[in-house]
């Protein structure tokens, strides 16, 4: 359990999507999930359970399913805490905006495990903002997902805070370490 | 979409229609009568009935322009509908005259400066009326029903905020004046209570109060926490009953909290469970967008009910599980056809039961005779997530 009045704040961010889909007879709810890292925490937020019990054990079920070549796929690696519409389906990438939209300064960090060597990695979870809905390759992760009274946790906020827009684009993933 | 509406051979047909109108009123059987002409005007609604349902459709794929259908759950029609902008709040105003958006904007569409509004409507026209500015903004998120609520009497609109400290803007709708911000740090969400006084949902597992006055001054009161946040959290889409003061909160895990909204502060009652030993080894849990609705007269909880593993809690219902409140008691299962996102229950003696698809259908279902399945309703937007009807 960390605290919060630690200098350091988590972030999570996840949005409720949901498929167009028309190609599929039963569309489902889409989400993202992303865990942030700014200086100089301003919220007035509760503790956050970071031991990460339950995400250790989900980056490794997802990991069992996950790809490394196409990030245009839900399952690709990077990709196991992550909701919303990917930007490697927009004009961007998992470390790159499209043209025309912004990252939010603020990245969440989710851990994963790259099936290629077996390693967890950290992931920025950083959103790109300033144009409407991408509406492509919406991905889901409701595991771990909590109620907005514990937002850090929460997978339905927008969360362009502090990028010049809070027009939510799309969802991108970039490396950040080694766990 | 539009083949389903308008097949390829009606649209050539009706351009010819245009195109050739000489030719078409030349097959007209003779004798048969032809209007001259008719005037056009514009529907104006009446008095909401008990059974009016308003779906809310946050368009996942155009957030910046939000939805609403207003639907008469009796004659199974769409009776108007309204636009509003990003992520909105719709609020039923007291008495049903006015409807209110908490809304966002740019000036620009998706860029230029942005406003936060609260927008009356004239319920009868579905057209606005005016709007108060929100200097604090407001909570942006995929749209939850208890972010934005009346007071009972109807006098202000309270707006859930995160800037991302945490407050609730209040907006004075006699006057149609921002009226200040209340401090609210660590809670979330608006549960009504009574005319200057609501409840809010906290980190830790407790019910906060707030007593506000005119000018928007306030006094908090936190509860002692009552659920287990961290391992079994309540659902933000409680079941609601102003009339009968109840709200019931129901956990991740099928855990019910009755509480009694009655008093100066929420008082928890005990605390029952949805599952039985059998449902829970059959993985039965409660889950969904609004997951839950209660009918005060008749003390029936209605429940949207899946299988599915640990954090499945989003996952649309199979089955609404009807329950007897007071007692805890399982009554009835409905099956859906469709799975069901977000369920609501109309007020009065004679309910009506609302299930919001995943396709993006309204089943309905006829609670005073034996849940019968009267009809459901297609097209209602992208993806539809909210269901409001009055009373709650």
């Amino acid at each position: 359990m960390s605290d919060v009045h630690s200098q350091v704040l988590d972030r999570v961010f996840e949005r409720m999507s949901r498929a167009m889909a028309n190609h599929t007879s039963r569309r489902s709810f889409l989400a993202r999930v992303g865990m942030a890292l700014v200086g100089g925490a301003v919220l007035p937020i509760l503790p956050v359970d970071r031991t990460g019990r339950t995400k250790e054990a989900q980056a490794a079920e997802f990991a069992k399913t996950a790809q490394t070549d196409d990030p245009t796929q839900c399952n690709y690696w990077r990709y196991c805490a992550i909701d919303g519409y990917m930007c490697g389906c927009c004009g961007g990438g998992p470390s790159t905006c499209p043209p025309g939209t912004q990252p939010s300064p603020t990245s969440w960090v989710g851990s994963c495990i790259n099936p290629d060597d077996g390693k967890t990695y950290l992931l920025a979870y950083r959103d790109c903002c300033g144009k409407d809905s991408c509406a492509r390759c919406a991905c889901l992760a409701t595991e771990g997902e909590m109620p907005i009274y514990r937002p850090q946790l929460n997978n339905d906020i927008i969360w362009c805070f502090g990028a010049p827009s809070m027009v939510y684009h799309c969802s991108s993933a970039a490396l950040i370490g080694e766990a | 979409m539009w083949g389903k509406a308008w097949p390829a051979s009606a649209m050539a047909a009706a351009l010819a229609g245009v195109l050739f109108a000489g030719t078409a009123a030349a097959q007209v059987p003779e004798g048969a009568k032809m209007p001259v002409a008719e005037e056009h005007n514009t529907v104006t609604l009446g008095e909401p009935g008990d059974h009016r349902v308003y779906v809310l459709d946050p368009v996942f794929p155009h957030l910046i322009a939000g939805k609403v259908y207003v639907v008469d759950g009796d004659e199974q029609q769409v009776i108007g509908t309204m636009n509003a902008g990003y992520v909105p709040n719709l609020v039923l105003g007291k008495g049903g005259k006015e409807l209110y958006f908490a809304e966002t904007f740019w000036s620009r569409g998706t860029r230029g400066e942005r406003t936060d509004v609260v927008t009356t409507y004239d319920a009868s026209t579905l057209s606005p009326t005016g709007e108060v500015k929100l200097p604090r903004g407001r909570f942006l998120v995929v749209t939850k029903r208890w972010d934005a609520i009346s007071t009972p009497d109807g006098r202000f609109l309270l707006s859930y905020n995160m800037d991302p400290a945490t407050s609730v803007s209040v907006v004075d709708l006699e006057n149609d004046e921002y009226v200040g911000e209340i401090e609210t740090p660590g809670c979330a969400l608006m549960y009504p209570m009574a005319d200057r006084r609501f409840a809010m949902l906290c980190a830790d597992g407790s019910l906060l109060t707030v007593d506000f006055d005119e000018n928007g001054e306030a006094e908090l009161s936190r509860g002692e926490p009552f659920f287990d946040a961290q391992n079994d959290p309540v659902f933000e889409h409680a079941a609601v009953s102003t009339s009968a003061e109840m709200t019931y909160y129901i956990s991740y895990n099928g855990m019910v909290y009755p509480t009694d909204m009655s008093g100066e502060t929420p008082e928890v009652g005990d605390a029952w469970s949805l599952v039985s030993e059998e449902d829970k080894a059959e993985n039965w849990r409660p889950g969904g967008w609004m997951p839950a609705s209660y009918h005060p007269g008749s003390d029936r909880l209605f429940v949207l009910m899946h299988q599915g593993g640990e954090w499945t809690h989003k996952n649309a219902g199979s089955e609404i599980w009807v329950f007897d409140a007071s007692e805890g008691k399982r009554l009835d299962r409905i099956e859906l056809e469709e799975h069901a996102a977000s369920v609501a229950v109309t007020k009065d003696d004679e309910p009506l039961l609302y299930a919001l698809t995943e396709a993006a259908s309204l089943s309905i279902f006829d609670a005073a005779n034996g849940y019968a399945h009267k009809g459901t309703m297609g097209q209602l937007g992208d993806s539809p997530l909210v269901l409001m009807v009055h009373g709650e």
